[in-house]
């Protein structure tokens, strides 16, 4: 009776239940997320090869399968995406000085031959690198009819064989290292909490960026709101954006929730309430902000974003040893 | 046989010695304010390790602090909008004074003693007539004040001492604060930072602002280079997610360097540098981000932005012989030297924003 009462207690007993937390996370979000952005950023580039007009549709439509795939892992922003800078290949987002369009027309106009082979292209500025530079190339009123077809059809090709490389070096090295040493820490992390705290950070960071620069740019202020300002609004993934965050997110807060079932059941809650709003939104690239009436309504989604916010840092954070920054709070 | 730091350290209490020194004291070769567990503020002086050689108590919460260049006396600064600098002795943590702005002032948390320390000046706000202040104190006696003049601009935050001339060099931050509402920023719209270079007599030498468009990143913090280059480190108040430079670097009379502009890590600072520091040899520069976690280390010539560090809530930053010791809210003080952390010490303490090299 002894021995099976302890049993139980060990079966149910909070590190029990949070000892695979980290293998759970890595093994169905992270690795599987990782896996598809690789597989669909290779059609990309195969789509590209074979038919680089920009009124492709199976161009249009890999592309819009390898951006969905980035945005899903935009928040694992630690280990492999910043080797190299790989995440800033990939994603050169926010633009605030306009270095995209600027950089794309000069390189367009001087037909630079970076992008006559993959290694040289590696090279190139950042900012003509990754889905956000060519969705300027398929989806600009503009720059996808500058220059020569000939040149563009060149660049759209060495761009899309650059994020396929991207992508691969990235899964390569979850998979050939950085999954093990989040599993079993002994370097880079030092142990499980450290690990742990990492993932915190990164559904932290994947709420900021939706609620602060995905929601935050384009609102502006009430004065002077910013519609030019959302996110891939070229090809009218502003609001598409916030939706694939939430899922993203939601089931990464979910499994650090770890043993409290009411926290995850808040949480859950929180998410649900966001996605209904930007259901009912319908206003892809938030035009609207302009607007007071409609502006209301984008202000109130990213109210629902902080609120998950502030529940992920009072009770998601602490549980898993994250106190409030001493310093970054501070401001001075 | 006692040893001969022993020795003094007898004579020292004895009062037999003519006049204390930091060599006497094996002196801490670092600074930081903290929080205690309990809730209290502290000053610490620290060892090139990390190891705590005193902590003197604060009234408030600190920010940075000032050593005396001779005396082994150290100033640690209230934070703003406080109204303490407290002049602790190192050798027994006794309070020698305790110094007050005068009514409608508060400290800005930063101070500097004169190349002879007859002198301490500290920024304060003149938050009734919304003028950034310098006040000056006598350290002879009691540290009394003597007088005050213009800081060049709002918001003076961090000063040092000028290396190429006789004189002071402010970071005016540019923010319109006061009491009344606590740290809200008044003038957001409106701010135009400085560095302002003065005379010990608040003659104005230089002042070196910013293109316009970047009107917002508040000017806060500095770092000497020993040829007179002055190292600044800026704070970001404008639209969230601006590609803004952090970091530059000055020298009265020419245009100001902006380091790093086109790297894309720059972003990782969320447009905020806490502190900022040369290397020992003047090669590099780095700045600290506790909203980013990291630590970035520039290479002055280039201009490039050569490492980075992943450290959280990390503020505090130092030269060391061979790179940068650096702090964080969680306790820990680190060595940054080669392309990995390595830790120096942890304790159960909230280092605060600064870390002040000693020697």
């Amino acid at each position: 009776m002894r021995s099976l009462t302890f049993a139980l207690t060990l079966a149910l007993s909070p590190l029990a239940a949070q000892a695979d937390m980290v293998d759970d996370i890595l093994d169905q979000q992270i690795l599987p997320a990782m896996t598809i952005l690789a597989s669909s950023s290779q059609t990309l580039s195969q789509a590209a090869a074979v038919d680089c007009q920009i009124t492709s549709p199976d161009l249009r439509q890999a592309y819009i399968q390898a951006f969905d795939a980035w945005v899903m892992v935009s928040h694992l922003r630690f280990g492999p995406t910043e080797t190299d800078n790989r995440a800033f290949a990939l994603a050169f987002w926010p633009d605030s000085r306009g270095k995209i369009p600027k950089t794309l027309v000069a390189m367009i106009k001087s037909e630079d031959s970076n992008v006559a082979n993959a290694v040289d292209f590696a090279t190139s500025s950042i900012a003509v690198r990754g889905f956000y530079a060519l969705e300027f190339l398929l989806y600009d009123a503009e720059l996808s009819h500058f220059g020569k077809p000939s040149y563009r059809c060149q660049l759209v090709r060495a761009m899309t064989k650059d994020i396929a490389t991207t992508a691969q070096d990235i899964l390569d090295e979850w998979q050939s290292s950085y999954a093990a040493q989040m599993r079993s820490p002994s370097g880079r992390y030092q142990t499980k909490d450290e690990v742990k705290q990492e993932l915190f950070k990164a559904l932290n960071t994947g709420l900021q960026i939706t609620a602060d620069m995905r929601l935050g740019r384009p609102l502006g202020s009430f004065d002077h709101p910013r519609p030019n300002r959302a996110e891939a609004r070229r090809s009218g993934r502003s609001l598409h954006h916030v939706e694939l965050s939430l899922r993203t997110l939601e089931p990464l807060a979910v499994a650090l929730a770890g043993d409290n079932p009411d926290l995850a059941e808040d949480l859950h809650n929180g998410f649900a309430k966001a996605l209904a709003s930007v259901a009912r939104l319908d206003d892809p690239v938030f035009a609207g902000v302009a607007a007071p009436r409609s502006r209301f309504r984008i202000e109130a989604l990213q109210q629902q974003i902080n609120d998950l916010r502030t529940r992920a840092e009072t009770d998601l954070g602490p549980a898993l040893g994250v106190e409030p920054g001493f310093n970054s709070l501070d401001g001075d | 046989m006692p040893s001969r730091r022993g020795f003094l350290a007898g004579l020292l209490a004895t009062g037999l010695a003519p006049q204390a020194s930091w060599a006497d004291l094996g002196c801490p070769s670092y600074l930081s304010a903290a929080k205690v567990a309990d809730g209290r503020f502290i000053l610490a002086g620290l060892s090139p390790q990390g190891e705590i050689l005193f902590r003197c108590p604060l009234p408030g919460r600190g920010h940075a602090a000032s050593a005396h260049p001779t005396r082994p006396e150290v100033v640690g600064f209230a934070r703003r909008p406080g109204r303490f600098a407290d002049v602790i002795d190192c050798r027994n943590g006794a309070l020698l004074a305790r110094l007050e702005p005068p009514a409608g002032h508060h400290f800005y948390g930063h101070g500097c003693f004169t190349p002879d320390g007859s002198r301490l000046y500290t920024t304060e706000n003149d938050y009734e007539n919304t003028r950034g202040v310098v006040g000056v104190w006598d350290t002879a006696d009691g540290y009394q004040r003597i007088g005050s003049f213009a800081s060049g601009g709002l918001g003076p935050h961090e000063l040092l001492l000028r290396r190429d001339a006789p004189g002071l060099v402010i970071a005016n931050g540019g923010i319109q604060t006061h009491p009344d509402t606590g740290r809200d920023k008044l003038n957001l719209d409106t701010m135009r930072p400085n560095l302002t270079y003065l005379g010990f007599d608040g003659s104005v030498d230089a002042q070196m602002q910013l293109p316009a468009d970047l009107h917002q990143n508040s000017i806060r913090h500095l770092a000497m280079r020993s040829d007179g280059t002055v190292g600044f480190a800026m704070q970001w108040q404008g639209e969230l997610g601006a590609d803004v430079p952090i970091v530059g670097l000055h020298h009265p009379g020419t245009t100001p360097r902006l380091l790093a502009e086109d790297d894309p890590r720059v972003r990782n600072l969320n447009g905020y540098g806490g502190s900022i520091s040369f290397s020992a040899d003047g090669a590099r520069i780095a700045v600290t981000s506790p909203r980013g976690g990291v630590v970035q280390v520039m290479n002055v010539t280039s201009g490039a932005l050569r490492r980075e560090y992943q450290l959280d809530d990390v503020c505090g930053l130092a030269s060391n012989a061979s790179g940068f010791t650096a702090s964080t809210g969680t306790g820990r003080i680190v060595s940054l030297t080669g392309a990995t952390i390595q830790p120096l010490a942890q304790v159960d303490l909230r280092w605060d924003n600064h870390l002040i090299r000693l020697i």
